[in-house]
């Protein structure tokens, strides 16, 4: 880390505005994903200009909405799917009896033995993750971060022929800017189509698993977009993960 | 903790068990500040009422996007509805048409929003508090702060609109954000 505190705690300030751009952007890329996650300073810091910018919205005069701001909310909340729901399970647990050989899985194994017990809600999803990788035909792809993102930040994509779903797992999964979160897009001759829920890590690990056919695409992409939105294409003025999934057998 | 930082949490909880009349409350409390931020930021009413939609939506989605353990819900919620009407502002390209009215932190003469808007008392107690600190900074350090969350500018567009070295839009930003940290730390 070559940044002192100052400079470190004037980026942050301008990251907390929205302020940033081009060099100091990345900079602060970097420092969040390698400094900050380290430093009790740093994040503290971060904390309360993230509050901060909160309240300077009380700056601005209240303002009544239009009346038909409630009821179109009410409406497309009946069609908003929910992030965050436990994972539909249950076919994977009954594959797991082949012993297989883990690639080289490293990474993640730390993770499901290191993380299990204060993230007991993704121990299923962990447990199918490591029943997907047991299953005959298992093909763990890494998917690699691009630009100036750690290598360590890379996620590994496992999926199966018999199996029509996908698991997305990483231990050093920085978290995306706020107001941002995270969508899995899967690719068909340069077409994207997003898929599932947008997602966050919880304390840098990722475990997700996805019901979809994998078989019918031949890329991965993974991008930042803003909370809530429906991308009709990915966005690159995030981070992004990027990986080409193998032909089907 | 303030008791109605104490709700709040608690209208979240309620929140993440999909509790509609939770998720109603909390648009009470919050969409006028809501409203009125993205109507600040974006200038146009439409866009305003899209960015407050899709906040809310966006809470009601992924309630878990906040954390209890990084600060009060209200600064998450009003960050979250900045940040998306900034998003709007940039995504639309309307910045350059709109500089010379990004506006200013303070009311406009005469302009007291708790006369005309009926909003909790906390609310508005911490909205006075709030522009009481803006009014402690030195006009250049408002004025940086101003462009770069109301304009919705970077630190970089600062610089070329003020001609002035980038290094100084940092150096005020960081000055400004001191200052306010300090007048407005809760206990």
């Amino acid at each position: 880390m070559t940044e002192d505190h100052e400079q470190i705690e004037e980026l942050l300030a301008g990251y907390a505005l929205l302020a940033l751009s081009g060099e100091d952007a990345g900079r602060a890329d970097r420092i969040l994903t390698e400094h900050v996650p380290g430093c009790a300073r740093c994040r503290r810091t971060l904390a309360e200009y993230r509050a901060l910018a909160g309240e300077l919205a009380l700056a601005a005069p209240p303002v009544e909405p239009p009346d038909t701001t409630i009821a179109m909310i009410h409406r497309a909340m009946e069609d908003v799917p929910l992030a965050g729901r436990r994972p539909r399970r249950g076919m994977l647990v009954a594959l797991a009896a082949s012993v297989v050989a883990l690639v080289a899985m490293g990474g993640l194994s730390l993770v499901l033995g290191g993380r299990l017990n204060e993230a007991q809600t993704q121990a299923g999803t962990a447990l199918e993750i490591v029943s997907a990788m047991r299953s005959p035909g298992a093909q763990p792809v890494h998917v690699e971060p691009q630009g100036d993102l750690p290598p360590d930040s890379g996620a590994v994509e496992v999926s199966a022929p018999d199996i029509r779903r996908l698991y997305l797992a990483a231990d050093a999964f920085p978290d995306p800017m706020p107001g941002r979160a995270y969508q899995l897009w899967l690719g068909s001759d340069g077409e994207w189509t997003a898929v599932d829920e947008q997602f966050w890590p919880n304390d840098g690990v990722l475990l997700r698993e996805i019901v979809v056919d994998v078989a019918r695409y031949d890329a991965i992409w993974i991008t930042e977009e803003t909370i809530g939105s429906v991308p009709s294409e990915p966005s690159t003025d995030g981070r992004t993960w990027q990986a080409l999934l193998p032909a089907a057998a | 903790m303030r008791e109605d930082d104490q709700h709040d949490l608690e209208l979240h909880r309620r929140l993440s068990g999909r509790d509609t009349e939770a998720f109603d409350e909390l648009y009470r409390r919050y969409g006028r500040s809501a409203y009125g931020v993205a109507l600040r930021v974006t200038s146009q009413e439409v866009i305003a009422q899209e960015v407050v939609q899709d906040a809310f939506l966006a809470l009601w989605r992924a309630p878990e996007a906040f954390d209890a353990a990084r600060g009060a819900f209200r600064s998450f919620f009003l960050s979250l509805v900045h940040h998306r009407a900034v998003d709007a502002v940039r995504r639309e390209e309307r910045l350059r048409k709109r500089t010379e009215r990004a506006s200013n932190l303070e009311p406009a003469t005469g302009e007291d929003p708790a006369e005309d808007v009926v909003e909790d008392a906390y609310l508005r107690v911490r909205r006075k508090e709030v522009r009481a600190a803006l009014t402690t900074l030195p006009a250049e350090q408002r004025n940086v702060l101003d462009m770069a969350y109301f304009g919705g500018m970077t630190q970089a567009r600062i610089a070329e609109e003020l001609g002035i070295p980038l290094g100084t839009v940092k150096t005020r930003t960081l000055a400004a954000m001191r200052k306010l940290r300090a007048a407005l730390r809760e206990e």
